[in-house]
């Protein structure tokens, strides 16, 4: 019997689990305009495990950067849950660097 | 020097999972009539999924399907939670659904046929009356 998987499985939900707060105090306090920076962050974690000779290290290393990836798709959607009131809102944001160039993209959603 | 794949692999299958769940939790939600025969299959299928991973000598494979078979088990749950988005107004209700089109008429009902979240953030607090006009 192989437990590495069922594990990982767990850890994957143990990972959602921190994915949720940080989109959801991340938007809160640095807006979703942040999001190259954290997209740009999970695949860089993503590219590293592969270089992580350890099962357990490269493999949580992949997970945190998929939720990154995730939660950069989630940070837009969550600002307007915010606006909605569905989430508590505030109106100052630590601003990214580059953010008026960022604010024309579109920013990714799924 | 040998490239580990098991980061890559479990970040695909993860980002794959929870993606392909959200589309189809939100999709099979919409249309479906009864909401116990999906929960259900989801459920099972992560079981399943689960009882390959423990099966599998590979343990790349392992990895795959035991985040996979998470990701369904989570799925299963999520009809639940997505219904109840539904009838607070977080997500559209379907008319042509009769389970949506009850939340709908009920008496000071919230929910709506619009996708509240479908726009671009304003920046400030909205109340539910422009929620509405931003999506129109």
């Amino acid at each position: 019997m192989n437990v590495f998987g069922l594990l990982l499985g767990f850890s994957a939900l143990f990972v959602i689990g921190l994915g949720f707060i940080w989109v959801i105090r991340g938007e809160y306090f640095f807006g979703y305009l942040w999001w190259p920076y954290t997209l740009a962050l999970g695949i860089l974690l993503v590219c590293f495990s592969l270089f992580i000779p350890f099962f357990w290290g490269s493999a949580l290393m992949g997970l945190v950067g998929a939720s990154l990836v995730w939660g950069s798709t989630e940070l837009k959607v969550q600002a307007i849950r915010a606006e909605l009131g569905w989430f508590p809102f505030r109106k100052e944001k630590i601003k990214p660097p580059f953010e008026k160039m960022i604010a024309r993209w579109k920013a990714p959603t799924l | 020097m040998k490239l580990n794949p098991i980061g890559l692999a479990s970040a695909a299958a993860l980002f794959t999972g929870v993606w392909a769940g959200h589309v189809a939790v939100r999709t099979i939600e919409a249309r479906i009539r009864k909401l116990w025969p999906p929960v259900i299959f989801f459920l099972a299928l992560g079981l399943i999924l689960e009882f390959l991973s423990l099966c599998s000598e590979n343990d790349l494979l392992s990895a795959i399907l035991g985040i996979l078979g998470i990701t369904a088990v989570w799925d299963g749950f999520e009809f639940v939670r997505q219904e109840k988005r539904v009838k607070k107004g977080h997500a559209p209700a379907n008319p042509e659904n009769p389970r949506h089109a009850v939340f709908l008429s009920a008496a000071g009902s919230n929910a709506t046929r619009n996708d509240l979240l479908k726009r671009e953030p304003v920046g400030r607090k909205v109340d539910p009356v422009e929620a509405q006009e931003l999506v129109q």
